[in-house]
Parts: C-alpha cells; sequence; structure tokens
C-alpha cells in the first residue's frame, strides 16, 4: 500500500521515469487554458496525495527526486520548444518538492510552493501561444529580436521566466529557499545544480527570443489590456509570495 | 615541410589581392575618413555598392520609409521619381491590364515594406494559386533543385567552419573571431596594457607561434595547434597546408582569403595599413602583416574544426561537405534550415527530433512535409505582398485577372526595379539638392572693391567653415577664403617635448620637410600636481597597486568626477591653472645650411661625451677642457688614430681603447650615426624657394594675388571634447586628422619673411609692406577663434588688433547661435547667441557630451570658384568651399592641385558619412555608449569586437534617423566647360570617381552660363537662368 502510496505521488510530483507521463499528456493537450488547469492541478493532486497515501519518504527516494529534478534541468538547457520547456521545468521544479515534504513541512505549504512554482508556468503557457499565433510555434532561436518588435510581449515574458526560474522576489524563490533550509549537505548541492540550470536555461530562453535583429514586417505586440492584465497577474504573485511565502524565512 | 620562395611569393600577392576591397585604417588619434568601399571604386557606384554589401553584408541604401520621408518633407521632388520610373519602365514589357507606372510609383511611395524577397520553392503558379485559393500545383521533393540551393549557399569560397556552423549550430566561426581578436589586441597592443605580449619583436606571427604553444586560452584545442604548426616555420607554409587539409582548390584561394579577411575588416584594415605604414613607431618595433594574420586565422580555425570534427564525422573539408550534399541532401538540407535560424518555427520541433534520431525516412517524410508548408508560406506572404501593393496602388482587381505569365512577369519587373530603387531614390535626393545648390548661386559680376578691405581671412574649406564664413562677412569689412586646411604645405611637425613626428598634410601625401618646434622661452619645470597626476597614473597600470589605491586615494576621483559632471565649463578652467602653460615656441622654418646642420652634429655629439665621461669615467664636466672633448669625438669618429688626451683623462692605452668603443657603440658617437644626423637634419625647414613656391601657390589657387588686406588671417581648425575617442574625427581631414594650427604658422610665417616677398613681388604677386599674416585657430566645438603668435605682430598693426577680436568674435557667437539648436535635446528652437556660445563652450568641457559637434555630418557640396558665387545664400554648413579663379590658371595646375588634394579627401569624407548613416552598424561603428578604447588605436564595441570603422551612429544619426542625408558629393567647378573638362581628365584618379559615380560633378560656365552635369556617362547642359557673364579669360590677362 505504500508503495502504491509513492507510486502515485511520484506521478503528480513527478519521478523519472514517471515523469514521462505528465511530459507525454501535457505535449498531447494542445489548448492552452487546458494546459494552464493541467499545470496548476497536477502538482496539486501529488501534494495530496502524499498527504494522504504516503508517510515520509526514504532518503533513497528523496535523491531520486531531486536526481529528477536535477536530469529535466539538464535536459531544459537543450530544449528549445517552448511548451515542453515549460513542462520539463515545471517537472524538475515538482520533483524538487519532496525535499520540503520529507523533512515534514506543513501541506499548507507544501500547497502553496506547488502553485508558486505552477503559476509563473501557467503565464509562461499562456504567452507561448500568442507566440505561436505570431510567428507558428513558440522556439528558441529561431526569431529573435522580440524586445525591438515587441518591446511589451518581450517584458512580460522576461519577467514571466525569471519569476518560473525561481529568480528573487517570485514565490517560487521563497520556496526554493525555504527547500533549501531544511536540506541535507548533498540534497543541497543536488537542488541548487538543479537551481543554477534552470537559470541558465532561462538565459538562453531570453537570448533566443528576446535579443537579435527583429523579424522583418510589421509584428504586432501584446495590446494595452492583456499588458496590463499580465503585469498585475506578476505583481500579484510577487506580492502574493512576499505575504504568504517570504514570512516563513 | 618547407615551401619553396615562388610558392611562398605567391601566397603574398594572393593575399594582397584579395585584401584590396577592404580599406586601411588609421589609428584614431588621426582618424581619416575613408570610403568604406574604396577598394571598389574601380567599379561603378552601383556596382561597386551591391558586391560591398554582399562582402561587408551591409547595406547601401537607406530604408524605403526613410526615403518616403524625404518625399513627404520636400527634399525629393515626385516629379523626379516619376521621370526614373519611365524611364525604368522604357526596358520593360508593359503588361495587359496594369498601369506599372502607376503601381511602381506606389510601390515607393506609399508602401513600406520590400514586395519581393527570394523565394526558394514557390513558383509564380504557386503564387497564382494561392492569390485565387485554389491548391499549389506541386510539391513534390526535387532533391537536384535542393542539391543546387545547398551547393550555393554552402560552398563556393564560404569558409569550412562557416558551413560547419550552418550545419551543425557550432559557432566555429565566432569563436574564432574571438580568439583572434584577443590575439590582435595581445600583439598590436600600443601601450594600453601593463603586461606586453612577449617576443612581439620576432613579428605577429612569430610572437603568436611562441605564446600559442603555452597559452591557456588555447588550452582545449592546443594539440591541434601544435601539429599545425609543426608543419612549417613560415605562415605562408602553414597558410598552404591548412588549405590542402581543408580541400580548398587553389583557384579559390584568393576568394577564401577574402572572405576570411572581410569577416573582421576592421583589424584587416588596420593590420594593412600598419604593414604599409611608413616611420610608424609600433609597426618598426613590431611587425606585422596580412600573411601573418591570414596564418594565425587558419591555423586556429583548422584546430577549432579538429576539435569539433570529433563530432560530426567528415564534413570538415570542401570534398566531406560536398559528398554530404550528395547523399545526405534531405538531412543537410534541414539542418542548413535549422542552424540559420531559417527554419518554419511549427516545424522546428520536428526537424529537430528527426535530426537527432537520425533516421532517414523520418527525415524524408519531415523534408517532405516541411518543403509543402515551406512552398505554401512562402507563396502565401508574396501574394500578402502583392496584395498590400494593389491596395497602395488601389488596383486589386487587376492583380486578380492576371495569367501566370503576366504575374510571372509582373513579379520580375517589381524585383528588378527593387534592386534598383535605391538608385532612384539617391538621384532623386541629388537632383534636389543640385537644384536648391543652383538656386543659390549668384552669378552676377562681383562689384569692384574701390579699397581693401579691413581683413582677409583663409579657411579650411572644412563644411564648418561656411558657417562662420558666412557670419564674419555680416559682420564687417571682412573678405574670406576658402583653402585645404594645411595650406598647400605638407609638413612633418615635431612639437616641443615630444620625440615623433606628425604629419600634417591629407593622408595621400607624404611630407619631405620635417619642422621642429623650439621653446623661445625657458621650459618651466612639470609642476606638482603633473608629477602627482603621473605617479597616480603609474599606481592605476600596475598589477597589485590599483587594489590600495582605491581605497587610499579613491575619494580624489569622486571629486573629479563630480567637478566634470556638476561645472564641467568651471572645474576645467580651475583645473588648467594647475598645470604650467606652454611657453612661446617658435617653429624652425628655414633650411639649415651644411656648416649649421654639421654645426648642430658636433654640438650634440660633445654634449654626449660629456655625459660620458661624467657616467663612465665618474669625471665631472667642470674638468673637462674643449680639447678633451675634441680628442675624444676625432677618435670616435676614427679621424685621430690614437686619443691624445688620454694621459689627461688618466687612461692606459687598453682603457682608451676600450672606452673609444664604447662611445661609438652605446653613445652612437660613429661616422655612420652623425651621417644619418646629418639626413635628418637635412629634413629640417623650407629652402627660400620652396617657401616662395608654397606661398604662391597657396595665394594664387585661392585668386588672392592682389588687394592684400592689413590683416591676412590664416585660419586652422580643430576641436575640443572630452572624453571622446573620436575627437581627432572631428579636427582638420587637411591636416591629416589633426589641429591646423601649425600649418597656419608655417605659411603665415614664409609670407611674412621679407626674402620670400621679394621674390614673390619679382613674380607678379605683391603683398604690401604693412600686410601682416595671422595664424589663427578656429574651435569648432566653440566656434570660437583664437589669433596666434600675437606677440610677432609689428607694432603698426596693434591698434587695429581689437577691432579683429571684436569681428571673430561677433561671428563667433552668431554662427554658435545658427548652430547649437541643432544640437539641444528635443525640438529645435532658435537660441540666444550668448546662450548658444556658452552651451558651445559646456559641450567642449563636457565628458558626459557624446556628441560634442556634429562634426561634418550633412556635408553634401563641393564648390570650387569664387566666393561671391555661394556669399550671398546660406549653405547651413553643408558645403566644401575651395576659391579658385580660373582666370588666374591658364595651364590648369592649380585646379588639377585642388582636384588631386582637397576634392579627394572630401570625397572620402562624404563616403564616409554615406555609409556611417545607411548601415551604422555595419559600415560605421554603432553607439558611442558601447565603445571601449582598444590598444589606443581604436574602439571595440563592448569588451571584444572587431576594430569599429566609420563613424558612431552619435555623428550622423538623430533620434535613431539619419542626421546626415546620405547622398554622394555634389562638386561643382566654375571654370569653363573645356578648362575644367580637361583638368578631371587629366587627374586619373578624380576622372574615375566621376566616371564611376563616386561623385556628383557639376561644371557652371561662367562666361557663357552653362551647367554641365555628368550623369549616365556624358554631359547634360542647361543654361542658368539669370545669369551674368564674368570677362572672358583673356580679356583678365591681357
Amino acid at each position: 500500500m505504500q508503495a502504491i502510496g509513492f507510486i502515485l505521488v511520484g506521478l503528480f510530483l513527478p519521478l523519472f521515469p514517471l515523469s514521462i507521463l505528465f511530459n507525454t499528456v501535457l505535449r498531447r493537450v494542445d489548448h492552452a487554458l487546458l494546459r494552464s488547469a493541467l499545470l496548476l492541478t497536477w502538482p496539486q493532486i501529488g501534494v495530496l496525495a502524499l498527504s494522504l497515501f504516503a508517510d515520509e519518504p526514504p532518503t533513497w527516494l528523496l535523491i531520486w527526486a531531486l536526481a529528477t529534478s536535477v536530469l529535466y534541468a539538464f535536459r531544459l538547457l537543450a530544449m528549445r520548444e517552448v511548451g515542453r520547456w515549460t513542462g520539463f521545468l515545471a517537472t524538475s521544479a515538482w520533483a524538487a518538492l519532496w525535499l520540503p515534504a520529507s523533512a515534514g513541512v506543513d501541506p499548507v505549504q507544501l500547497v502553496l510552493y506547488a502553485a508558486a512554482f505552477s503559476i509563473p508556468l501557467i503565464i509562461l503557457t499562456l504567452l507561448a501561444r500568442t507566440l505561436e499565433v505570431r510567428f507558428g510555434a513558440a522556439y528558441v532561436g529561431l526569431y529573435g529580436g522580440l524586445a525591438i518588435g515587441t518591446p511589451r510581449l518581450a517584458g512580460v515574458t522576461v519577467i514571466t521566466v525569471l519569476a518560473a526560474t525561481a529568480t528573487p522576489l517570485a514565490p517560487s524563490f521563497f520556496a526554493m529557499l525555504n527547500a533549501l533550509a531544511v536540506a541535507t549537505p548533498i540534497s543541497a548541492v543536488m537542488l541548487a545544480a538543479a537551481w543554477l540550470m534552470w537559470s541558465w536555461a532561462a538565459i538562453r530562453l531570453i537570448q533566443g527570443l528576446i535579443v537579435g535583429a527583429p523579424q522583418p514586417g510589421p509584428s504586432q505586440d501584446l495590446n494595452t489590456a492583456a499588458t496590463w492584465g499580465y503585469s498585475i497577474g506578476l505583481v500579484g504573485l510577487v506580492l502574493a509570495g512576499l505575504i504568504l511565502m517570504g514570512n516563513n524565512l | 615541410m618547407s615551401i619553396p620562395l615562388g610558392s611562398r611569393l605567391k601566397i603574398r600577392a594572393m593575399i594582397h589581392v584579395a585584401a584590396e576591397p577592404i580599406p586601411f585604417f588609421w589609428p584614431m588619434r588621426t582618424f581619416i575618413h575613408h570610403n568604406p568601399l574604396h577598394g571598389l571604386e574601380h567599379l561603378p557606384f552601383e556596382q561597386a555598392v551591391r558586391e560591398g554589401a554582399e562582402l561587408f553584408h551591409g547595406n547601401a541604401f537607406l530604408p524605403r520609409r526613410i526615403y518616403q520621408s524625404y518625399l513627404a518633407a520636400g527634399t525629393v521632388e515626385r516629379d523626379v521619381l516619376s521621370t526614373s520610373v519611365s524611364r525604368f519602365l522604357e526596358s520593360r514589357e508593359s503588361i495587359f491590364g496594369i498601369d506599372l507606372h502607376h503601381w511602381l510609383t506606389a510601390l515607393m511611395t506609399l508602401v513600406d515594406e520590400t514586395v519581393t524577397r527570394p523565394r526558394t520553392f514557390a513558383e509564380v503558379a504557386d503564387i497564382g494559386a494561392v492569390l485565387h485559393g485554389n491548391e499549389l500545383h506541386n510539391t513534390d521533393t526535387n532533391l537536384e533543385e535542393l542539391k543546387g540551393y545547398l551547393r550555393g549557399k554552402l560552398l563556393g569560397g564560404r569558409p569550412i567552419y562557416e558551413a560547419v556552423d550552418a550545419l551543425y549550430g557550432t559557432e566555429i566561426g565566432k569563436e574564432l573571431d574571438e580568439l583572434m581578436i584577443r590575439s590582435c589586441l595581445d600583439f598590436f597592443d600600443e601601450g594600453q596594457s601593463v603586461w606586453g605580449m612577449p617576443g612581439r619583436e620576432q613579428g605577429l606571427f612569430a610572437a603568436w607561434r611562441d605564446m600559442a604553444n603555452r597559452n591557456v586560452r588555447f588550452y582545449s584545442y592546443g594539440r591541434h595547434v601544435r601539429r599545425i604548426l609543426e608543419q612549417d616555420q613560415r605562415p605562408e607554409g602553414v597558410i598552404t597546408y591548412v588549405l590542402e587539409q581543408l580541400g580548398v582548390p587553389e583557384r579559390q584561394w584568393v576568394d577564401y582569403f577574402t572572405r576570411e579577411l572581410a569577416r573582421l575588416h576592421g583589424w584587416t584594415g588596420f593590420v594593412k595599413w600598419r604593414a604599409t605604414a611608413h616611420h610608424y613607431h609600433w609597426a618598426d618595433r613590431f611587425p606585422g602583416d596580412l600573411v601573418d594574420f591570414v596564418a594565425i586565422r587558419l591555423t586556429t580555425a583548422l584546430a577549432l574544426l579538429r576539435k569539433h570534427g570529433r563530432r560530426h564525422g567528415n564534413e570538415l573539408t570542401l570534398d566531406g561537405i560536398t559528398e554530404a550534399i550528395e547523399t545526405r541532401t534531405a538531412e543537410i538540407y534541414l539542418r542548413y534550415e535549422m542552424h540559420t535560424g531559417q527554419a518554419l518555427p511549427v516545424m522546428a520541433h520536428a526537424i529537430d527530433q528527426a535530426l537527432q534520431r537520425g533516421r532517414d525516412t523520418e527525415i524524408q517524410n519531415v523534408l517532405g512535409e516541411y518543403l509543402r508548408r515551406k512552398t505554401h508560406q512562402e507563396a502565401r506572404e508574396q501574394c500578402g505582398r502583392l496584395l498590400a501593393l494593389t491596395e497602395a496602388a488601389d488596383a486589386k482587381p487587376a492583380l486578380l485577372q492576371l495569367s501566370e505569365g503576366d504575374l510571372a512577369q509582373l513579379l520580375d519587373t517589381i524585383s528588378a526595379f527593387e534592386q534598383q530603387e535605391g538608385m532612384i531614390w539617391l538621384r532623386a535626393l541629388e537632383a534636389n539638392a543640385m537644384q536648391r545648390l543652383l538656386d543659390g548661386l549668384d552669378t552676377s559680376r562681383p562689384l569692384v572693391r574701390e579699397k581693401r578691405p579691413f581683413a582677409q581671412a583663409l579657411f579650411c574649406i572644412d563644411t564648418r567653415s561656411e558657417r562662420i564664413r558666412r557670419h564674419l562677412e555680416s559682420v564687417g569689412d571682412y573678405q574670406t577664403f576658402g583653402i585645404a586646411g594645411f595650406f598647400g604645405v605638407p609638413v612633418s611637425f615635431m612639437e616641443l617635448g615630444k620625440g615623433c613626428e606628425t604629419h600634417l598634410c591629407p593622408v595621400i601625401l607624404t611630407p619631405k620637410n620635417l619642422v621642429p618646434e623650439i621653446a623661445a622661452e625657458t621650459q618651466q619645470d612639470a609642476g606638482a600636481v603633473s608629477a602627482l597626476e603621473k605617479a597616480m597614473h603609474e599606481l592605476k597600470e600596475s598589477v597589485l597597486t590599483p587594489f590600495v589605491t582605491v581605497e587610499a586615494i579613491g575619494l580624489l576621483f569622486g571629486f573629479d568626477m563630480i567637478g566634470k559632471t556638476v561645472a564641467p565649463r568651471t572645474y576645467n578652467r580651475w583645473r588648467r591653472h594647475l598645470h604650467p602653460e606652454k611657453p612661446f615656441s617658435r617653429l624652425l622654418l628655414d633650411k639649415l645650411s651644411r656648416e649649421d646642420a654639421d654645426s648642430i652634429v658636433r654640438a650634440v655629439q660633445r654634449a654626449v661625451i660629456v655625459k660620458a665621461v661624467e657616467q663612465e669615467l665618474g669625471l665631472p664636466p667642470e674638468r673637462m677642457t674643449d680639447d678633451m672633448i675634441r680628442s675624444l669625438r676625432e677618435s670616435a669618429l676614427g679621424h685621430e688614430p690614437t686619443l691624445s688626451s688620454a694621459e689627461a683623462l688618466q687612461m692606459d692605452a687598453d682603457k682608451a681603447d676600450a672606452f673609444i668603443k664604447r662611445l661609438r657603440t652605446a653613445y652612437r658617437i660613429n661616422r655612420a650615426f652623425a651621417d644619418q644626423q646629418m639626413e635628418r637634419l637635412g629634413r629640417i625647414g623650407f629652402t627660400i624657394g620652396e617657401q616662395v613656391n608654397y606661398v604662391a601657390q597657396a595665394l594664387s589657387s585661392i585668386g588672392l594675388t592682389e588687394q592684400f588686406s592689413r590683416f591676412v588671417v590664416l585660419v586652422g581648425h580643430g576641436s575640443s571634447s572630452e572624453n571622446n575617442p573620436y575627437e581627432s574625427a572631428l579636427d582638420c581631414g587637411a591636416c591629416g586628422g589633426n589641429h591646423g594650427d601649425v600649418s597656419a604658422k608655417v605659411l603665415a610665417q614664409m609670407a611674412n619673411s621679407r626674402p620670400v616677398r621679394r621674390i614673390l613681388r619679382s613674380r607678379g604677386i605683391d603683398i604690401p609692406d604693412d600686410s601682416w599674416f595671422l595664424p589663427a585657430m578656429h574651435n569648432t566645438t566653440t566656434d570660437e577663434i583664437k589669433l596666434e603668435n600675437v606677440h610677432l605682430i609689428p607694432p603698426s598693426h596693434l591698434v587695429y588688433i581689437d577691432r579683429l577680436r571684436g569681428g571673430l568674435n561677433a561671428a563667433s557667437r552668431r554662427c554658435a547661435a545658427e548652430r547649437m539648436p541643432s544640437l539641444a535635446i528635443g525640438e529645435e528652437r532658435p537660441m540666444e547667441a550668448g546662450a548658444a556660445y556658452k552651451m558651445a563652450r559646456r559641450n567642449a568641457m563636457d565628458w558626459s557630451q557624446v556628441r560634442p559637434e556634429w562634426g561634418l555630418s550633412r556635408n553634401v557640396y563641393f564648390v570650387i570658384g569664387r566666393r561671391d558665387l555661394t556669399a550671398r545664400t546660406s549653405l547651413h554648413g553643408r558645403a566644401f568651399l575651395h576659391s579658385y579663379d580660373y582666370r588666374i590658371d591658364t595651364k590648369r595646375r592649380l585646379l588639377e592641385n585642388i582636384l588631386t588634394g582637397p576634392l579627394v579627401v572630401g570625397q572620402w569624407i562624404n563616403m564616409e558619412h554615406y555609409f556611417s548613416a545607411v548601415d551604422n552598424e555595419r559600415f560605421g561603428s554603432g553607439s558611442k555608449v558601447n565603445h571601449n578604447v582598444a590598444g589606443r588605436f581604436g574602439v571595440m564595441t563592448g569588451n571584444l569586437s572587431d576594430l569599429r570603422t566609420g563613424l558612431p551612429s552619435q555623428t550622423v544619426l538623430k533620434d535613431s534617423r539619419p542626421y546626415h542625408e546620405p547622398l554622394r558629393l555634389i562638386t561643382m567647378i566654375e571654370a569653363p566647360f573645356e578648362h575644367a573638362r580637361k583638368a578631371v581628365e587629366s587627374v586619373v584618379s578624380v576622372r574615375n570617381i566621376v566616371q564611376n559615380g563616386w561623385l556628383r560633378l557639376l561644371i557652371l560656365d561662367p562666361e557663357t552660363g552653362e551647367v554641365s552635369l555628368f550623369e549616365d556617362g556624358g554631359w547634360q547642359k542647361t543654361q542658368l537662368p539669370s545669369h551674368e557673364t564674368l570677362p572672358a579669360q583673356e580679356a583678365v590677362l591681357s
């Protein structure tokens, strides 16, 4: 029963190779809203399953989870398709949640941590959809220069990517700090390695989309309402992170 | 392996030829404006810009929307465009149902984007199908077509690593460029680095070779470098080996070298210039040329290819790439599309996956789907642009009715038109500018002056002189002339306290005469502040001390920074007081006689001997007698076999011999060195004959041979700015990018010389005794004109000096009021003269000012003729004005001189501005804000880039739009048609640039009022509407 519980949790706070299921489902789902729903609910099911069916995970399982996180962070470096990039980052981040879970962090906090990673990824999914509509695909390194061609879209994308990769002031940053606070030296090193690779991957993504010469021809930027919407969402996310998670440090 | 001499020479010749299209890059201390496509000037302008654009990956014309804004602003006439369109259509077949003239006019004036772009696969039938909403006719994969496409893109003179990068995204080219730049920075450094590269005396390749074997930077591929370098000791041998390894056939080597050199054309231009510069200290000391450069580049490239070769199989040679294209066409094509960023985003992931898996069937499937989509996208995009055109032309139904053949013809016509469109806009802009010039000309007979003007002023032909001349003429009884800023006297100048020579003349000339500056009063000590500055500099430059220095005295720099930022004028004035003023000095201008030179050499030798005796023998100077010194000198020079004063110097024979030997070697008291010194002294000064010739030529060339004023002011010019590596770009181009005051002093000193005037009088140029030639300096940043050598003015003239100063000051203030609004931030608004003058002086001292002045921006005209022609119109600082009176130049020699020197320099300046304005990133140097000084001779963008050639965006752009209107130099010669034509024909370089369309030439015949324009290989003549003929040549001369 315990083993089935861990397998169930391992599907939703993905452990390799169970993580393939999430990434396959995410790849098959084409609709941005469905993808967003998936990103929001998937780890929450994992957190719920953990509290219902699994006891404190053994150390080897924790190392496996962190190894999964590092593996997907590493794969993130070479991934150029933004949709899959989002899935890999989600897998890497959610796998890292095993660490606070194993340290007995309050399940409510775990729910917040999972949401802290999911929400920027949901925004990124919506932005990827915008890129698909404008350029045919959200793909890094094929068309650059968003900063010049579509500055609003570029600005929102940069901040979202930074928030998704746990840059200071984003709630995911506090989630990572809290995780590190309860980590053993080995797990801390593994988590830090994954975090470092997220940042590296984020820079590659920004470099491949934002900088460089823009595409010839007119390009349609985000409208004012959408820009305000995204901006309010991101500011709200930061404030919520500061209020709900920042004070735990 | 060592290749024979013949092969080595062949390699050298090939590299020389390959570097032809790349222009020189002069060190920025003496910024030389040059045409970035100078190496292509042998081609017609239109062809050269096409080839240049391809070679340097730049644009030769502005984007259409900018030209359209010129049309809206009235600087382009719609009629001229219409005529050009008609002329273009004369060679094209008409298309039934299409008003091509209307369509093409709409295309130029109403459509922003290019309508036709290169298509890879979409054919006209596909475009027609999309246009009518039908299915595409045929999307089968044509492998032969693909192979041809790939061969064109990946082979044909392209460096192998570029092809590898395009197939695998390896970025070898980028890494190679970075390594080359680092190696060049190490070797060519001119004192910026604290620790220099070792072994530079051996030359570029040899020094690099030594370093490459030890450098940590080359660690990851050092093994490959060493293996390559083992093949030959000489660069030519290494080049041959690398190209053979890469499988490049010898017939392609020149093209291959050109592509390699063009990748870092700034560095290439610098190495090319440096290798050919005469008397360039750093090149003499640390030699290096393009053969070394290419050898290093090819060695590094092959090493990098071999390093990456472990992962990418056989595609490291030309044959390997050719074979891959033939056998793995689908994969190679998909790779090319992916790694050159051309893949359709929607298929990018599928391609990526297929390439990673490497299954042939999957690759073929992806290719089929990709080509179908690509063809469809190309056709759809082409349709979209055509429809946008039809909307602008209000002719959509006509497009839909076209047959496939007519559609093909339409696309072909539009494509051909768009290729020529840049020239059409350019010609239209030039036509308007020519008309404006002609409208402003005053061809009425000049009034005969009853009395001589209060003062005459000779200004440089520089465009910035036009404004101040106009204002000076308007404030009083002043007559001005335009002459090349070196006043026709090529001088090699040695400044007081400096050991190097500065060439004060256009770079196309090499001065023979040396003019040293000699102090006329005792030099003051450097002073405490100077000593402190030197100490600070050394602390900053040392390796360890900066850590301590910052903590200890960093605050002082803070005060300096606050002063420079908050109150630059007051602070800089205060700082200047801390330094001792330069002592009065004179120029050694008269030629030394042999006796004088000999005396100088003897005096120097005596001084050296006294010092040597003091240092080597410990004998104080007061114990030395003239006899002792003479005997030592004579013995050292070999005139005396034994030292007669040995006893007096308390030396035995052996010791005396040893000391004499040391005098000869260490102190260079020997005959060979004495001869060398005599030769150098022989370069000092000008003979009386030379002085007479230079003065006569300068005055004759501008038509000033009579009615000399009391003051003839020779105004050199220069700029002053802070924190500006481009400062010399704002100085006098005719003085080789230096200040022009020394040239003014040289000519003034010659013209004030009594013997010179006596001989001139005998030649018909009678300068009255009360005429005084007075040098002055026009600071183009502040508009201030400062009189020089005032202490030499005869007492009889001093009573008039205040009036002269007042006039110059008034002109300066008026000039500033006209000029400064264009430099103010935001909208241009008229400024009060005082405020403008103050702002100009602040600009010169503000270290944060990226645009202290506009320099030569907006230059467009070069007028060779009388000042009266243009005196009554404002040319807004856009014209080079060279005074010339054909009536005193019957043999056309003066005109030929003007064409050979000033006009050629003007054309370089014009082309530099043209290309920097049309594509500032490629032909200009981008924004100054990101610049860093490299090796003290150039600038780079960021910490590592090609040397930035051309002008910064702050010089030619304003608010990201061209401030400089890019036009070819419109040159007008005022002279009888045949007189001017023959002069142009006789100067080959000028004839070529005129015939090839690098400048626009107008000849205004003052005797007939006819204007002749050289266009399309012939002369087009028109008559000026209002014209009064000048008296004919013969009448004047008689």
